[in-house]
């Protein structure tokens, strides 16, 4: 049941983030695979409350360059790496915050301010709620987990 | 009529598209400030007017919470109409931020039409 409750409020709360403030329509994609790109770009999150967690989101260059350009009104071309990276901050941001307010509408939380991650860092992904989708020429691919530790590179194995 | 509005937003990225939906869904401006934190926000008011501020709850130095305390306090700012825009949807955050004297409470994501939709509640431009 928590399981479900917390795949299904990370689905839909990326799908509403992406339709509402990045005016894209995404596609379920396949399962996340093993591994990264040195392209990726990857957000991550902790936050506070009952319960505590963190939330990281893995997005393929392209389509961590288009998202961007979506959300600022901008040419791809024209956008800097840091004008990206603030972006899926800001999306990783929302994404968290939405699925809080869902599964835990009556608890208080503190999110802390995203950062950014080497996308060659692994991520202790095991147990956690996980949803990939295709968006634009490239897939974004988000986890979310609850408990300790708080922080996801805490352990190792590579999601 | 056009308004003034202060974006308080600790994410650049974030108070581009504020500014971008508000320009887009036609909600008049005549100027629009931004700045990072509280204490970004309360040094700009000391300089500018503005008819409305949108403020985030989580940003460093000096956060929404603290930064609606202080408004609360000045009697210059004390009317101010303050909208939160925040990702926080939880009732205990939107209960205390209204306590603090917030008048709209905005979560993200929001629809653009409900930004100005919000602001001109707020500001009691009537409905056409």
């Amino acid at each position: 049941m928590f399981e479900r409750d917390w795949n299904h409020a990370l689905a839909e709360s990326i799908e509403d983030v992406l339709e509402k403030m990045f005016f894209i329509s995404a596609l379920q994609g396949d399962e996340p695979q093993p591994g990264s790109a040195r392209s990726d770009v990857v957000a991550q999150l902790s936050f506070e409350g009952e319960p505590s967690g963190w939330l990281v989101l893995r997005i393929s260059g392209g389509a961590a360059r288009s998202i961007a350009a979506d959300f600022l009104g901008a040419e791809e071309q024209e956008l800097t790496s840091a004008q990206v990276g603030e972006v899926i901050c800001e999306l990783a941001n929302m994404i968290c915050g939405s699925v809080l307010s869902r599964v835990e509408s009556e608890a208080a939380f503190r999110l802390e301010s995203p950062r950014l991650l080497p996308p060659e860092m692994e991520i202790d992904c095991e147990g956690a709620a996980t949803r990939t989708l295709d968006v634009g020429d490239g897939r974004l691919t988000a986890f979310m987990k609850t408990g300790n530790p708080a922080c996801p590179t805490a352990e190792k194995s590579v999601c | 009529m056009a308004y003034r509005v202060l974006i308080v937003d600790d994410s650049p990225a974030m108070r581009a598209l504020v500014r971008r939906v508000m320009e887009l869904s036609g909600f008049e401006l005549t100027a629009c400030f931004e700045a990072a934190n509280g204490e970004e926000a309360l040094a700009l008011l000391r300089s500018e007017w503005v008819d409305a501020i949108l403020t985030d709850i989580n940003m460093p130095s000096m956060d929404g919470e603290e930064f609606m305390r202080r408004l609360h306090a000045d009697e210059l700012f004390r009317s101010l109409p303050v909208i939160v825009v925040s990702t926080d949807g939880t009732e205990n955050r939107i209960q205390r931020m209204l306590s603090l004297g917030a008048r709209g409470y905005l979560i993200k994501p929001f629809p653009p039409e409900a930004l100005r939709a919000e602001l001109e509640r707020v500001l009691g431009v009537p409905c056409v």
